[in-house]
């Protein structure tokens, strides 16, 4: 018997070793997985969230794609009427609620406790709570494509990313899609609430010594800005979203006109939200361009004082903004003439940033690394959305052009030309200091001209048709119309800048494994979190830091010309 | 040549830093809200799994921070972080002098283009009416061309009736003409300095072409029936009356000192003394 088992062969015992090899490859991989599940670290949060977005940015980008598959020749069949209605809704949802909004507050769970100097956010399982209902809200909307239809049916929502009334009443929406798209916001509407609160928080109680309020970066500056308006504004919409479901199952009659309801109830509480909301997601695009700008000029930022004044001064007139999107509904000539005015308002603090963000360029060693080059994409764009949103602020104008293309371009150059843009940027510029390594600088210009210039083909090209007289929402035209060769320029366009995100997505992925190593302070940059290792420890700092400028890191970097003199 | 300085944020201490404990709960809580909101359109099973799961993580989650919160501690590793950078030369941006010297010493106030404004407007009225008077016979064509534009009821009016008197058509045109007339004026004072030895050819010549092709190329969307009869000859030519007229007035006006080669202090309205001294026995 012995000398049988001596002479049992090799391979057996090798077997028996990657056996356990493989199990405990795969404890630890269950182990790894746990970890990301249940940790309440805020950098690891973060990752989940722009890892959540990113993931939503594909899907909501291949909707985009089927949308314009379907619009780039007149009379084609290449989706039905209910499909594209569901496509476009979905598209729409998604890169707000689901892309927009977790990514950006993905960017502040990560960076803003790393800039003040803190370990965490205030309320670390409050931070993992909000997270996990923005994941729920989400998975819940798309489980409508199998739950939401009528009597089992999958279905997914159809009612426009607005979802006007009387469409979403019980008559016009049967089956539960609807109530789908409600849920899923409310559900991460409330994850979005207790983010903004522990932002605030963080930010007013958590800041390392020295760090006063006009000492904090610009970034940190804006997120606080941003937590607040957010409070303001989502619970409108999630009380819209309520009274929705209680005329749908109650009995209700809030957006019921036969009944002594008003559908325009609904309007104003949708865009009491839905403008601010816009503010809401490039506030934080600003954030983004505020870090990197300067940085890549090698310049401290221009008009600091007057930077944090305009973003305040923001987020006050957007609260009065929003009936704008109403001048077709019938209001008052004093109440059109009020909404113009408060409108054209947006313009000044807004013009104040972009002349800030030239002065900053103006005169400095421009390094055209990709995230600069996403930031200065993001500003020529940024001027060109803000000037046709001056022109859809004029009451008349709007009347020509309302639910036509040029809507539909003038918000895509602000979500896309500036919002996705500066995300872009962001991405590349703290992706070294979450991973420890650079992503490809090749394929990031690749990535960026690319996208640039599927950017211009398609949005360019979207205002001439609505000039022109396409409405939004159409899933088909005649031929004889003239916009037939236009929408097959915007489709080309949409697959080239389908082409760059799948260059980004390659980049990211496999920077992650074979990208060069960052070190600490890959960009030669001036804040907080550059002075920690790539990635950063748990801890993220061994000992609390004490800041005396705005620039701490240039203050250590340059001892006999440091920034807390000129500063005061 | 680089500096380098010890980063003090990231010295190499070692220890144990407290953080805290992660925890299942959260996802627990947010799953089973959502599977209470989900309820409403699937079955009460799902709503009864849902509360279930809420409670059980509630009371974790108190748990988890009563008596005292759960903390892991972690340990801390030693990491030098050496604050570097390669580019340790400090450029500053000089401002040039000539920058500078372009900005005029003299012009004209600001207020001389709003009385400009004011006069050009009582003097444009003449060519406007002379318009109506010729053209329809009625002094009242061209006041209710502007004032339709606010009359939200004037839909598609017949010739006749815009050539006839209405007190609505009448008080509407003047307030748009006195307020386009004001903001004008306040636009050509504050553009004054950009060119303070020519304001007529300011003012009568390029503000009312401008203004013209502006008006021209945006007429459609704001006022279509304005735009559908109006003379543009005419128009060029009122603007122009409105111009010289306002240019006269601007030229006539003395000019004024502007603050330029004042020290900022000075221009921002802050009172130094030393600095108004210093001004005093410059100009002595």
């Amino acid at each position: 018997m012995s000398n049988l088992q001596s002479d049992l062969p090799m391979p057996i015992q090798g077997t028996l070793e990657s056996e356990k090899a493989r199990r405990s490859r795969s404890t630890a991989l269950l182990e790894w997985l746990q970890g990301w599940l249940v940790t309440v670290d805020h950098k690891r949060l973060g990752i989940l969230y722009i890892l959540y977005s990113i993931f939503f940015l594909l899907v909501a980008g291949a909707e985009a794609i089927f949308i314009r598959i379907q619009l780039a020749i007149p009379n084609n069949h290449f989706l039905t009427a209910e499909v594209y209605n569901r496509f476009f809704t979905m598209h729409g949802t998604t890169m707000v609620f689901l892309v927009g909004m977790p990514i950006l507050f993905g960017f502040a769970n990560y960076v803003v406790p790393l800039q003040i100097g803190a370990r965490d956010m205030a309320f670390p399982r409050l931070n993992a709570l909000s997270f996990w209902l923005t994941a729920f809200g989400g998975m819940l909307l798309y489980f409508s494509f199998l739950g939401g239809g009528l009597y089992g049916a999958g279905n997914a929502p159809d009612v426009g990313w607005f979802a006007y009334a009387p469409l979403t009443a019980r008559t016009f929406s049967p089956g539960n899609a609807t109530d789908y798209w409600a849920l899923a916001l409310i559900v991460s509407g409330f994850g979005t609430l207790g983010t903004a609160v522990n932002i605030i928080a963080t930010i007013f109680s958590m800041r390392c010594r020295g760090m006063t309020l006009m000492r904090m970066p610009l970034f940190t500056w804006l997120y606080l800005v941003v937590s607040g308006l957010t409070l303001v504004t989502i619970t409108p919409l999630t009380a819209a979203q309520f009274m929705l479901l209680i005329d749908r199952y109650l009995g209700g009659h809030f957006f019921d006109t036969q009944a002594g309801g008003s559908a325009l109830v609904w309007v104003h509480f949708f865009w009491i939200f839905g403008h601010p909301e816009v503010y809401v997601l490039v506030l934080p695009a600003f954030a983004i361009a505020n870090e990197i700008i300067p940085v890549f000029s090698r310049k401290a930022i221009f008009g600091y004082p007057a930077m944090v004044a305009a973003s305040v001064g923001i987020m006050f007139v957007s609260l009065g903004v929003w009936a704008h999107h109403m001048f077709t509904v019938g209001m008052t000539s004093v109440t059109n003439a009020f909404f113009v005015l408060s409108t054209m308002l947006v313009g000044i603090p807004t013009g104040i940033k972009i002349f800030n963000w030239i002065a900053t360029i103006w005169g400095g060693r421009v390094r055209f690394q990709t995230p600069m080059l996403f930031c200065l994409g993001f500003l020529y764009q940024f001027l060109i959305a803000g000037l046709t949103g001056i022109m859809l602020s004029v009451a008349p104008m709007d009347w020509q052009l309302h639910n036509s293309y040029f809507v539909i371009a003038h918000f895509h150059y602000v979500l896309v030309g500036a919002i996705v843009f500066c995300i872009f940027a962001g991405l590349y510029y703290w992706y070294p200091k979450a991973t420890g390594r650079m992503m490809s600088e090749r394929l990031g210009k690749w990535h960026f001209w690319l996208f640039v210039i599927g950017f211009h083909i398609t949005f360019d090209t979207m205002h001439f048709l609505g000039i022109l007289g396409m409405p939004r929402s159409i899933y088909t035209y005649q031929p004889d119309r003239g916009w037939n060769t236009l929408n097959l320029i915007v489709s080309v366009g949409g697959f080239i800048q389908g082409i760059a995100v799948l260059i980004f997505a390659y980049n990211f992925i496999v920077s992650y494994f074979k990208g060069d190593v960052a070190g600490d302070d890959p960009w030669d940059a001036w804040t907080l979190e550059w002075t920690t290792s790539s990635p950063p420890p748990v801890y993220n700092f061994a000992e609390e830091p004490e800041v005396r400028s705005r620039r701490p890191l240039w203050d250590l970097k340059h001892p006999y010309d440091t920034d807390w003199e000129y500063e005061g | 040549m680089s500096s380098e300085e010890k980063n003090p944020h990231a010295g190499e201490n070692t220890g144990v830093v407290a953080l805290p404990a992660n925890t299942a709960w959260p996802v627990v809580l947010a799953f089973g809200a959502t599977l209470c909101f989900a309820s409403l359109v699937m079955n009460p099973g799902v709503g009864i799994a849902g509360i279930v799961l809420v409670l059980v993580a509630l009371v974790g989650w108190v748990r988890q921070i009563f008596p005292h919160e759960h903390h892991e501690e972690v340990l801390v590793v030693a990491h030098t972080t050496i604050a570097t950078t390669a580019r340790t030369e400090v450029g500053r941006i000089e401002l040039s002098e000539i920058q500078r010297s372009y900005l005029p010493i003299e012009s004209y106030p600001i207020t001389s283009g709003i009385k400009g404004g004011i006069a050009g407007g009582i003097a444009m009225i003449l060519p406007a009416v002379l318009f109506g008077w010729l053209t329809q016979h009625s002094i009242w064509y061209a006041v209710n061309l502007l004032g339709g534009a606010g009359a939200a009821y004037w839909t598609n009016p017949t010739t006749a009736y815009i050539a006839a008197f209405h007190w609505s058509g009448l008080l509407i045109a003047v307030v748009i003409h006195a307020v386009i007339c004001l903001l004008v004026g306040l636009l050509y004072g504050a553009l004054l300095p950009m060119w303070p030895r020519h304001p007529i050819l300011l003012g009568g010549i390029l503000a009312p072409v401008l203004w013209t092709g502006v008006l021209h190329s945006v007429l459609w969307f704001i006022n279509p029936a304005f735009a559908n009869r109006i003379a543009w000859g005419w128009f060029a030519a009122s603007q122009l009356f409105f111009g010289i007229v306002a240019g006269l007035v601007v030229a006539r006006t003395g000019r004024i000192q502007t603050r330029q080669p004042l020290p900022f202090a000075l221009r921002m309205g802050i009172e130094a003394k030393e600095l108004m001294s210093t001004e005093q026995e410059d100009e002595k």
